[in-house]
């Protein structure tokens, strides 16, 4: 793991040691529900995406002096009212991926990922570098949500954004959320495996 | 004993068949940071039932009150974040007067029991599928418990999913994800899938 905080091990950090999906397990609950096929991954990245970096960018202006009690409830209501031009702007550019996140869609507000990331300020020194962190989480999260919805897909509908690619067999199991769940630890292992490999090549 | 029944079966579907982690996945994140301390599993438990009846109620008056038109899907989760806020508060500030030794112990405990996806979610689970005051009652309460047994459930094997004998490659969060995933299939089963012979 990169511990420093300079701008590459802030990269390599949210990219892939802290991946947030794969690594650290935060906003996994839509992942595991929705994110059957790379179509709706496609929705939860960019409402994710939305929602996140401008909650985060507004909270960023909220004074470290406030206490954590009501730091808390600010960014979340931070989260509620960025939500509402987020959720009008999705439903214009694709109503019916909106209508399929459901309750998951407002979700968001309340993520772990915000809670957590907005406290980020009180450890990085500068703001650019919080908005580097934050910019890189954001990416390593769609990264691995459509790496992942596109595995799913494969194996549960032996397809790959709705074309046929004629798999032998349909693993129809993984489109359930138990499904989803045993996946994303099979891929997270994987992950990880590939990444104790890289530190061990380098090391030689 | 209509009623009886009624309230038994909204309450088992909540804790069992509905049950916000194994269904839906909802307060995964949360878990995963709850179950390390086994210690104040039973406070953070009676916080999050506390929490979810509470608001499960208040829900109730705001739907009622707010939820009508097509365009409230935009709002609503403005109405439930203020409802959120207000029950937090109230909370710490209940025990704080007056019970100042628990407000001491819990007081990290409170905000990750009321800001956390399956007590959001709960909210919006109740407002779609209740209808009278105590069905969103029993059905707020029913979620907090599904949470706690799921926390628990989590919680006893923590050590055993962190222990140096799993595999590097599965040892912490791989494999609590493939244990859930088992736990949700089981709990799956419960909402009835026959064989065909």
């Amino acid at each position: 793991m990169a511990n420093d905080n300079s701008c590459k091990g802030i990269i390599k950090n949210a990219l892939l040691y802290k991946n947030p999906i794969f690594v650290s397990g935060m906003v996994i609950a839509p992942v595991v529900v929705m994110a059957n096929n790379i179509l709706d991954a496609i929705t939860l990245v960019s409402a994710f995406s939305i929602i996140t970096f401008f909650t985060l960018l507004v909270s960023s202006f909220v004074p470290k002096n406030i206490v954590y009690t009501i730091r808390i409830i600010l960014y979340t209501i931070i989260g509620a009212l960025v939500y509402v031009p987020s959720v009008i702007l999705m439903k214009y550019i694709m109503p019916e991926g909106v209508e399929a996140l459901g309750i998951f869609f407002p979700l968001f507000i309340t993520s772990s990922f915000i809670i957590s990331r907005s406290e980020s300020i009180f450890f990085l020194e500068t703001k650019g570098k919080m908005f580097l962190d934050i910019i890189f989480c954001i990416i390593g999260y769609d990264a691995a949500v459509l790496l992942f919805a596109a595995i799913r897909e494969i194996l549960a509908f032996g397809t790959i954004g709705g074309t046929i690619i004629g798999m032998p067999i349909e693993l129809s199991a993984f489109q359930n959320p138990f499904g989803g769940f045993i996946l994303l630890g099979l891929v997270a292992a994987l992950f990880r495996s590939i990444l104790l490999f890289i530190k061990r090549v380098r090391q030689k | 004993m209509e009623l009886m029944g009624n309230i038994m079966m909204t309450a088992f579907v909540a804790v069992f068949v509905e049950n916000t982690i194994f269904s839906r996945a909802l307060g995964t994140s949360t878990l995963v940071v709850v179950a390390r301390n086994r210690k104040n599993l039973f406070g953070f438990g009676l916080c999050v039932t506390y929490i979810t009846a509470l608001i499960s109620v208040l829900t109730y008056f705001a739907d009622k009150l707010l939820i009508n038109n097509s365009n409230s899907y935009v709002y609503m989760p403005v109405v439930y974040i203020c409802i959120l806020g207000f029950v937090y508060i109230l909370t710490l500030l209940c025990m704080w007067k007056f019970a100042p030794k628990l407000f001491a112990r819990m007081r990290k405990y409170v905000h990750v029991s009321a800001f956390n996806c399956a007590v959001l979610g709960s909210m919006f689970l109740i407002s779609k599928y209740c209808e009278t005051l105590s069905d969103y009652f029993i059905h707020g309460l029913g979620i907090g418990l599904g949470f706690v047994l799921a926390v628990y459930l989590t919680a006893i094997v923590y050590d055993k999913i962190y222990s140096e004998k799993a595999p590097y490659a599965f040892r912490g969060y791989p494999l609590m994800l493939i244990y859930l995933g088992i736990l949700s299939m089981a709990f799956w089963g419960l909402s009835g899938h026959t064989l065909n012979y």
